[in-house]
Parts: structure tokens; C-alpha cells; sequence
């Protein structure tokens, strides 16, 4: 019942803001394995990737070209019409900034099994997509909403947060599974526009240590130089 | 040494007979833990599988030792698979537990067929860690078990003294039964509501009869050594999992003051700020690591306890195996001794 209720909300969260052609819901269920394997440890790819101011003046360059194109050629209006409204700006500069931070973290480790995949991020909360029988089931609080879903190969996550703010990420292993992208886009019902920035990140291998760690109730985490069995 | 525990030596005092009527012996299985087969139901219902499987293979203990500090019963045992000629069977499954409330659903069955309980039972736990039953180890909600152990003497009660000497009679008749079909077969009838009447009873000192109590004896000893890992793996880890449940009360007192701050934390900032928008991220953000940590909680409380799990179940498989493969053999060897006595041998 629960599981149907999250669907429903979700659905319905989606279906409010499908008015925006980037929230396009991917495809909420997969046949056989998942058709990726995105697990293993992350670090971020400095040398590629968007620049947020310059993706930021690209849009308003952008946006200000479309604002012109619709202005009639009518002498009698001035220039100040023909660009972005201060509030527009305003609400751009915003979505990049929170794009910015979601985008922050250097360090993506992910754990995939037959029905989870997990994303830990630093400082941030961990990315939860789980699928039962190929079929994605969303996080549902009274916060906002999370729901995966799998656009060819490529991993989607939904976030949905109250006053229209959806966040997206879009997953996507290069051929060669070393690199991988991230798009994020993030959208507000306050903005005309989504703001999408790409980062990209490559497969690394954690260091390995001389200890062997797990994590305990009573003593927290207890390391030593032999096996730990758990 | 508790009731329980008998010594080769001591088996003829353990038997039934040896006791008041009143005084039945009692088998608490392993409780059901109440898993949702449906995997995409566990975060919703905050069920982490593995735990409850501890919490099953440890919370009829608490039950056990409550009703055996009432001294109103013969000896109380946990066990690891439902022994169907217990004098009385309770069985259980954990409907819910979440570090603040515990909901077992609980049945109670004599030997004769008869359902003395058949219910739910919840408890609180108690506000603070301090004012549980750490030090006794039984988990905080002593209440609910004392209210089981009150119902069974109330069951208990609405039967006479001829009710429950035929509840040991009828237990002993269906482990002979069980044992020696042959021999036993003709001397209970079995009701189609599922309830078993005495057509006869052995004679007294009928030899195949004592045997049978022999055997039983030799069985309770086993399982009195099962019990015995039953009630080590409650010493070993008792304080980890009053630790588990104050970490889950908190987590729960947590959400509920979470929920206030949120309340009081909305944003003067106008909608499409960036301060508005990072207010609704990081609501959300603040939700989900708790909610992780709690999952982070669990996986430490496996590690802790698991060890210890495994090895107590590694050495009750081993106990049980042992019963079960000499039970066998005892019927093989019980049916041709009677077989052989009473002429029936080609």
C-alpha cells in the first residue's frame, strides 16, 4: 500500500511539473540486470567539465537573444525590454548557485547490487535509487521526493522539492566504463529556465589501507591490522 | 541452575509427573520476524531484516525468563523449531519494533489442542535509557511481557486440576505417539478441530511407557543444553541491543523534534531566492542523513552481534541435529523393541 502510495505521490509531483520539457520522466522500470554498473569509487575530473559562470553568461546570452527576437522591430521601444527582467536574473543566478553546490562534491562512491544503487557523496546525503523486479520505487518525506529511473544506460535521479524545485542527475559511463558524466539540472517553477551544469569524474581505486575497519553500535568504528570478521 | 536444567541424574525429577498439575512445562519456539516478503517495503516500515532475526531469536528469551521468575510454571524453555507435544506451545511473531514501541503477536497452545492466548501485545518503551531494565536485561518493556505471563495464569486458571494433568498426559501421549506410533497410535483421538481427547492411558509402569519417558528425558536434556545458548546469547548481547533500541528511540524522538524545528526554521527569503531554494535542499538533505544514519546504526549492530549469532546458531543446528538424528533412531529402535515384546515380529 505504502509502495503504491509513494508511486502515486511521485507520479503526481512528476505529472505537476511536466509542463518542463527537462523533467521528462525516464523509464521507471527495466527488464534483467540493470543495464549499467556504475559502482566503484569516483573522484572528479578537474580538467573537463562546465564552468558555472561561463555556462550562466552562455544562458543569459541566450535568453537575451530569444527576448529580442520576440520584441517587434518598433523604433519606439527601448533596449531595456528586449532582456531578461531583473526577477528572471535573479531566479537564473539562484539555480546556478544551487547547482554549484549540489555539484560540489569531488568524491562519488557508489555500491550497485541486483536492486539498489547507492551514491555517498561528501557532506551531502547519499543518492538512493531501488528498483524491485526492474520497477523503480522512490523515497518519499515531507520534504520532497526521490525517484530513479533509466533512460537507456544512462541513470536518472529525480528529486523533487516543494515550490517546484527539482534537482536531476543524469548519470552516464563513458565507453571504456573508466570515466563517467554527471549532468545536473536544476529547475525552479520561478525560472523560465532549467540550469544544467556537466562534471565529469574517473574511476580510482582507494588507497588501500594497512587496517581493516567496520563500523560497531557500541564502539563505533574499530580497525585492525588482521581480518575483521563482521 | 534454573528449573530447566536437569542432569542425567536428576531426569526423573524433571519429569511431569513429578509436579503439580498446575506446573506445565512450557516451549517457547523462536519467534517469526515478521519480515515483509516484499523488499521495497522494509525502509518504508522501517524494518531492517537482519535485526529482526536477532530480535526473534532473542526476545523470546525475555519472555522465558519472565515466566520463569513467576515460579508458577514447570520449566520454560526456548526452542528452535515449534515441538508439537509441548504441554504448552507459545509461538510469536514480531509485529513491529522500532526502539520506541514493541508489537508481538502472540499464540498460546497446550498440548490437548486448546488456544490459551491469541493476541496482540504492544508496549512504550520507557522515556530515557536509564529508567529501562538495562540491568536486568530485558530490554525495556517488561510490562508487556508481565501482561503475557498475568494472561497465561488467568488461561491457566479457567482450567481445573483434571484439565491440566490431561494436558501433561496428552503432551507425554503424543511424544509417545510421535515416537512409537505403533505402540501409542490408538490412545488419543485426534478431533478434526484439531484438539486430542485421552482414549486410554498406559498402564501404570507399562515398560514401553517408561521408556518413552526416558527417551523424553534424554531429549529434554538436550534441549535444556539448546536453552542454555539461547540464554548465553541474551547475556552476550543484551547491552548491544538496549543500545540498538536507544539509538532507535532516539532517532524516533529525533524525527518528531525535527519535524518542529522545520516547522519554525521556513524561510523569510522570497520563493526563487537562492536562500529559499538551499532552505528546501537542505531540509531535505538533513531528512535523508538521518535516516541514513540510522541505516548505518543497523549495519554496526549486525556487525557487533553478528559473530556472536553465528556462533550460537552454528552450535543449536548442531544440538538440534544431534536430537533429531538420535530421535530417529530412538523411534527405529523403540518400534522394534515393542514390536518384539509384544510378539508382532515375523
Amino acid at each position: 500500500m505504502l509502495r503504491i502510495t509513494g508511486m502515486l505521490v511521485l507520479g503526481l509531483l512528476v505529472a505537476a511539473c511536466s509542463q518542463q520539457p527537462a523533467l521528462d520522466f525516464t523509464a521507471r522500470s527495466y527488464q534483467g540486470a540493470m543495464p549499467a554498473d556504475l559502482s566503484g569509487s569516483w573522484e572528479r575530473d578537474y580538467s573537463r567539465g562546465d564552468d558555472v559562470n561561463g555556462v550562466l553568461a552562455g544562458l543569459f546570452q541566450q535568453l537575451n537573444r530569444k527576448a529580442a527576437q520576440r520584441i517587434p522591430s518598433d523604433p519606439r521601444m527601448g533596449t531595456a525590454q528586449a532582456t531578461l527582467s531583473q526577477r528572471e536574473a535573479s531566479s537564473l543566478v539562484a539555480l546556478a548557485r544551487l547547482a554549484e553546490l549540489i555539484t560540489r562534491p569531488d568524491i562519488l562512491t557508489i555500491s550497485q547490487n541486483s536492486y539498489e544503487i547507492s551514491i555517498a557523496r561528501k557532506d551531502d546525503f547519499s543518492m538512493l535509487c531501488e528498483f524491485y523486479d526492474g520497477v523503480a520505487k522512490g523515497t518519499t518525506s515531507d520534504y520532497g521526493a526521490e525517484v530513479c529511473g533509466w533512460d537507456g544506460d544512462q541513470l536518472v535521479s529525480h528529486l523533487i522539492l516543494p515550490d517546484g524545485l527539482i534537482v536531476i542527475h543524469r548519470f552516464t559511463l563513458s565507453p571504456n566504463k573508466k570515466n563517467m558524466r554527471v549532468t545536473t539540472t536544476v529547475s525552479s517553477s520561478t525560472a523560465r529556465v532549467p540550469f544544467t551544469l556537466n562534471r565529469f569524474y574517473m574511476r580510482f581505486e582507494p588507497p588501500s589501507s594497512e587496517f581493516n575497519c567496520i563500523e560497531t553500535l557500541s564502539m563505533k568504528r574499530v580497525c585492525s591490522t588482521g581480518e575483521i570478521v563482521p | 541452575m534454573t528449573r530447566a536444567t536437569c542432569t542425567l541424574g536428576l531426569l526423573l525429577m524433571c519429569l511431569p509427573l513429578q509436579r503439580a498439575a498446575a506446573e506445565l512445562a512450557i516451549s517457547i519456539v523462536v519467534f517469526d520476524p515478521g519480515v515483509p516478503t516484499d523488499l521495497s517495503l522494509h525502509r518504508d516500515l522501517q524494518v531492517f531484516p537482519r535485526i529482526r532475526r536477532i530480535e526473534a531469536l532473542f526476545l523470546p528469551f525475555v519472555l522465558r525468563e519472565t515466566l520463569a521468575e513467576t515460579s508458577e510454571w514447570g520449566a520454560v524453555r526456548v526452542v528452535p523449531e515449534p515441538d508439537i507435544a509441548a504441554e504448552l506451545l507459545i509461538s510469536g511473531t514480531v509485529v513491529r519494533s522500532d526502539g520506541e514501541s514493541l508489537e508481538l503477536q502472540l499464540l498460546a497452545v497446550d498440548a490437548s489442542g486448546r488456544v490459551w492466548l491469541d493476541k496482540n501485545y504492544s508496549g512504550m518503551a520507557p522515556l530515557s535509557y536509564e529508567q529501562s531494565d538495562v540491568d536486568s536485561g530485558l530490554s525495556g518493556y517488561q510490562k508487556l511481557y508481565d501482561e503475557i505471563a498475568e494472561d497465561l495464569l488467568i488461561a491457566r486458571s479457567n482450567l481445573d486440576d483434571k484439565a491440566l494433568t490431561d494436558i501433561v498426559e496428552i503432551s507425554l501421549l503424543r511424544y509417545a505417539n510421535q515416537l512409537a506410533p505403533t505402540a501409542f497410535g490408538d490412545y488419543l483421538t485426534n478431533a478434526p478441530d484439531g484438539t486430542f481427547r485421552i482414549n486410554r492411558l498406559p498402564a501404570e509402569n507399562d515398560p514401553k511407557f517408561e521408556r518413552i519417558k526416558r527417551v523424553r528425558g534424554v531429549e529434554y536434556v538436550m534441549t535444556d543444553a539448546i536453552d542454555e545458548k539461547f540464554k548465553e546469547l541474551h547475556a552476550e548481547i543484551a547491552s548491544t541491543y538496549d543500545l540498538w533500541r536507544e539509538y532507535r528511540r532516539k532517532y524516533a524522538q529525533y524525527r518528531i523534534e525535527e519535524a518542529k524545528w522545520l516547522q519554525n526554521s521556513k524561510t523569510d527569503a522570497p520563493r526563487g531566492s537562492f536562500e529559499a531554494m538551499q532552505n528546501r535542499y537542505d531540509n531535505y538533505k538533513r531528512d535523508r542523513i538521518a535516516a541514513q544514519e540510522q541505516e548505518k546504526w543497523a549495519a554496526g549492530f549486525d556487525n557487533e552481534v553478528g559473530p556472536t549469532i553465528m556462533r550460537m546458531e552454528s552450535r543449536v543446528a548442531e544440538l538440534d541435529g544431534w536430537v533429531e538424528q538420535n530421535y530417529e533412531e530412538w523411534s527405529r529402535l523403540l518400534e522394534e523393541i515393542f514390536a518384539l515384546a509384544s510378539g508382532l515380529a515375523e
